[in-house]
């Protein structure tokens, strides 16, 4: 049986490729780090313009806008991002980075010592919404809100669809701050303006849309993945507090390791040829995060986590233009809290983790977990 | 203490020093314009591409293949390209000169 956690070993090594069935097609999937990277770069080729379809399965029951920017091409895409650009690169900043540090660290302290911690829906869900509350700028009860609406904003596995509860958030929330000079995330939608017209609502609705959805379930299976992954390797934490440096190193080696997204897609404009598998014109081809990020040709223990792995050319935050838009938020996350962590625990107990397994008709593929039960012990000072 | 020149895409001349670290590092300290660092030095991200001067060149070295999966697909590549996250300060590289692509 292929190891879950890296169904794509054997066709990466014999084809460089894996077919899986999608909206009533064959899309081949890219396994290979260099493939990956350079089907990337070629937006002509391999285009985003498609909605609806930029993961693998059509998200047509879940949505109706088109997600801004990512489902666009240059140079559409590049005059798109450039205007949310300055939004998601405020966690660059170091007072910004501060904060999110605090909001760990009270995440921390309501966790401590308690008997366990169910850390997806306990632990890493809050901390994504209030860090995205930060990160939008609005106030930190909002995040509150978006909590009830569980893992995935639109199929939450035990909440049910969710799409349309969010339409209507994201709807109502640009009407209540039209005309509004504040500096929240829906007041400046709704002053930016395209190519020297305002931005339809429309296209508001999917730079929020995207906001949303792009960062939820990926940054929570991330940091339950890590937090698992420090109750079963009990030597980490002492080994991430032996060099500063490797706060980094082990935050990116849990990008690549986790790969938290398993399928992006791109559509051929053309008839084009994955490896000797032809893809039509106007069909799909898939990047395979996860496999490009377990190249053994590139990394060396691909299947291990080396926490000190310098260099780590991975493609956890994607690659190329469409590279993540979220990743200083989602890095500024994942610092403060294997900082915080290192701080404050002294070790990680593991009760109980069940996988949460993604199912496609060629593989079954782990991402993150379905549950996490941990006890925090305290660091004693 | 090694001193570095970083010119900028904007064509302006910053000169910092330091110990050691590297030069993405140092960069990021000093804010040079163009140099992001955003993966924080693994060799992941490409945002802190510098080409060398051509008189450095051979004391700063040549791009690893880890660099070179990066750079082949950075589109104002050269032959004297590295990502700055890999050039290791030393006393021997005091007064290199790079120019950021930005």
């Amino acid at each position: 049986m292929a190891d879950q956690r890296d169904p794509f070993s054997d066709d990466r090594e014999q084809s460089g490729v894996k077919t899986v069935a999608a909206e009533g097609t064959e899309v081949p999937l890219l396994l290979r780090l260099r493939d990956v990277k350079k089907t990337c770069k070629d937006t002509k080729n391999f285009s985003n313009d498609n909605p609806l379809m930029i993961v693998l399965h059509s998200e047509a029951n879940s949505r109706s806008v088109r997600q801004l920017p990512i489902e666009t091409d240059p140079p559409d895409h590049t005059e798109y991002r450039a205007l949310v650009e300055p939004i998601f690169r405020k966690p660059k900043d170091a007072a910004y980075q501060a904060g999110i540090r605090d909001l760990v660290r009270r995440l921390v302290d309501d966790s401590i010592d308690l008997k366990e911690v169910e850390v997806v829906r306990g632990f890493a869900l809050p901390l994504q919404s209030r860090a995205l509350a930060r990160l939008l700028g609005v106030a930190d009860a909002e995040a509150e809100e978006w909590i009830s609406w569980g893992i995935h904003v639109f199929r939450d596995q035990q909440l049910g669809p969710k799409g349309s509860e969010l339409d209507q958030y994201i709807l109502a929330k640009l009407e209540a701050t039209a005309g509004s000079d504040a500096d929240d995330f829906f007041s400046v939608l709704n002053r930016l303006e395209f190519r020297g017209r305002e931005l339809t609502l429309e296209e508001k609705h999917g730079f929020a849309n995207m906001a949303f959805a792009g960062g939820r379930d990926t940054v929570i299976h991330t940091v339950s993945s890590i937090v698992v992954h420090l109750a079963e390797q009990q030597d980490a934490l002492s080994f991430l507090r032996d060099d500063e440096g490797r706060i980094n190193t082990a935050a990116e080696e849990y990008v690549r390791f986790v790969s938290p997204l398993t399928v992006i897609s791109r559509t051929c404009p053309h008839q084009t040829d994955i490896h000797g598998v032809t893809v039509e014109a106007g069909e799909r081809v898939g990047l395979c995060w996860p496999s490009a990020n377990r190249d053994a040709t590139v990394f060396k223990s691909p299947d291990s986590v080396v926490l000190n792995r310098s260099p780590n050319p991975h493609v956890g935050y994607g690659f190329g233009v469409h590279n993540c838009l979220g990743q200083h938020q989602a890095r500024a996350i994942i610092r403060s809290l294997l900082s915080e962590l290192c701080d404050r625990l002294e070790r990680v107990e593991l009760l109980e983790a069940i996988p949460e397994l993604e199912h496609e008709s060629s593989y079954t593929r782990q991402v993150g977990y379905k549950l996490a039960r941990v006890r925090f012990h305290a660091r004693q000072p | 203490m090694p001193q570095v020149t970083y010119i900028t895409p904007d064509g302006e001349q910053v000169t910092v020093e330091a110990r050691r670290g590297d030069l993405m590092t140092l960069a990021v300290k000093h804010g040079v314009a163009g140099i992001e660092g955003n993966c924080g030095g693994v060799c992941a991200c490409g945002t802190c591409h510098v080409q060398v001067d051509e008189s450095w060149f051979e004391k700063a070295g040549p791009a690893s293949d880890d660099e070179l999966g990066v750079l082949e697909f950075e589109d104002s590549a050269g032959p004297t390209s590295r990502l700055s996250c890999q050039i290791k300060l030393t006393a021997e590289l005091d007064g290199i000169v790079v120019r950021v692509v930005g």
